[in-house]
């Protein structure tokens, strides 16, 4: 490596150091979710194949320069797109979303990862509240003057830590104990 | 000495194997079928249609297996004393059997498909969905799955009913070269009885 490559390279992080100092110390603004462009899905096994569903009412705030995300699900809006189906998880023995209406994630803490950021918090669901590890990839442009921002990520939970599966769904041999929770959301600054 | 493949008189090992096999096979699949379209919802009756499936997949195999094999032998020729329509009754039943083998399994498979249902084989791979999910074809594809369950049982006795009346009634050796056994020493006695 040359005298000027190495200089060049300092050059570059000193001024991305600088960047991402002058970012972090501007208040910024917090996201909203844009619903219709978002999805929140999850996937579990199913005799050996892969079953999915989503829930399609859930808010979500996201300020990444305080440190703060929450995420609300309206555990009736879940559809896993077979009648039977969604009275059976949304019944007493999985979601039983007629007591549980609601679940809901605060992070408590946000690390900086990579590629975007590792959120830590309880979850509550079904009643249950179990820390969990949310890691997710954050990308923002501006449109219009407004802050656009895109959060992904997905993260593994086991059914059974909350009581989703009582009685015979307790088995996991043929109902998987592992769920992947999956979002792809499209978010708004709320200032614009 | 074992011959694998068919002559013109009898059915070959791998025929018979194969024959024998899937009748077993499907004594099985119509009775898990039954039981898991009449057991309560619960893990018993997903693990009841999930075994149904992954069997149901493997008959298909099989199925695909024994009509290569069929093409790629010679098939015995039937008795000479039969009339025309009993042998064309013969061929219909046995056209009938192959197509129900393959149409069972194939309408099963988009039924769990357009439900939503992914199948797996016996949990070991996830095989690709047939179809989008859509309820109206759902519904289209349990009443086939179910017409053509039945119209199999109904072949399967009439089938079932011939073998017992080659055997019995008509003595000759129809049921004979489907099983293993010493090998017959004049074939061409076949073409004479009656
Ligand atoms: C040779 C193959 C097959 C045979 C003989 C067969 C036969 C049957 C029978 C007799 C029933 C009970 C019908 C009733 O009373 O409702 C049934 C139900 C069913 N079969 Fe099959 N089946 C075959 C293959 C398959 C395959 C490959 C699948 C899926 C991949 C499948 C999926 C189903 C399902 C989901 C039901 C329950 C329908 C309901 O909800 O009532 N079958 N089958
Ligand atoms: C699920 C049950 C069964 C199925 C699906 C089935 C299917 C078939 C088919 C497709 C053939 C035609 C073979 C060909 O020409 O390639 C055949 C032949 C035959 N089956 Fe079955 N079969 C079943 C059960 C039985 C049973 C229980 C018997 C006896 C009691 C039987 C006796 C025979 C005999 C003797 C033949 C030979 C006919 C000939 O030599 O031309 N089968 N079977």
């Amino acid at each position: 490596m040359t005298a000027t490559d190495t200089l060049r390279r300092i050059t570059l992080w000193l001024t991305l150091s600088a960047c991402t100092a002058a970012y972090a110390g501007t208040p910024g603004p917090t996201y909203t979710l844009v619903a219709a462009r978002s999805s929140l899905t999850y996937t579990f096994e199913q005799a050996g194949a892969a079953n999915v569903g989503r829930f399609n009412t859930f808010t979500v705030r996201f300020d990444p320069t305080a440190g703060t995300l929450m995420v609300v699900i309206d555990m009736r809006s879940l559809d896993t797109g077979d009648g039977q189906r969604n009275d059976l998880l949304g019944g007493h023995d999985f979601f039983d979303v007629a007591r549980y209406p609601q679940a809901r994630f605060t992070a408590t803490r946000l690390q900086k990862t990579a590629t975007g950021y590792l959120a830590t918090g309880p979850l509550t669901l079904r009643g249950v509240t179990r820390t969990v590890e949310v890691p997710f990839t954050w990308r923002t442009t501006q449109r219009g003057g407004r802050a656009i921002g895109t959060l992904d990520g997905a993260t593994v939970i086991r059914r059974l830590d909350f009581g989703v599966g009582q009685g015979q769904w307790r088995a996991t041999e043929w109902l998987g104990n592992a769920v992947t929770v999956r979002f792809a959301l499209d978010m708004t600054s709320a200032a614009g | 000495m074992v011959m694998l493949r068919n002559t013109r008189t009898r059915w070959g090992a791998l025929s018979q194997f194969l024959h024998w096999l899937m009748a077993a096979l499907i004594g099985v699949q119509i009775g898990l079928g039954l039981a898991g379209a009449n057991l309560p919802l619960g893990m018993s009756k997903l693990a009841t249609l999930a075994r149904h499936k992954s069997l149901g997949l493997t008959i298909l195999a099989l199925a695909l297996i024994r009509l290569t094999w069929r093409a790629l032998n010679p098939t015995p020729a039937l008795p000479g004393a039969l009339k025309a329509y009993e042998r064309r009754l013969a061929l219909a039943t046995h056209v009938a059997l192959y197509t129900l083998l393959i149409a069972l399994p194939v309408t099963g498979w988009i039924m769990s498909s357009a439900r939503g249902f992914p199948v797996s084989w016996f949990n070991l791979v996830q095989l690709p969905n047939l179809v989008r999910p859509d309820p109206a074809l759902y519904h289209a594809m349990v009443l086939t799955h179910i017409v053509l369950a039945s119209t199999l049982g109904l072949i399967l006795i009439l089938h079932v009913a011939a073998a017992i009346r080659h055997h019995f009634v008509l003595h000759d050796e129809v049921l004979r070269r489907m099983l293993p056994g010493p090998r017959r020493i004049h074939p061409g006695v076949m073409d004479d009885r009656h």
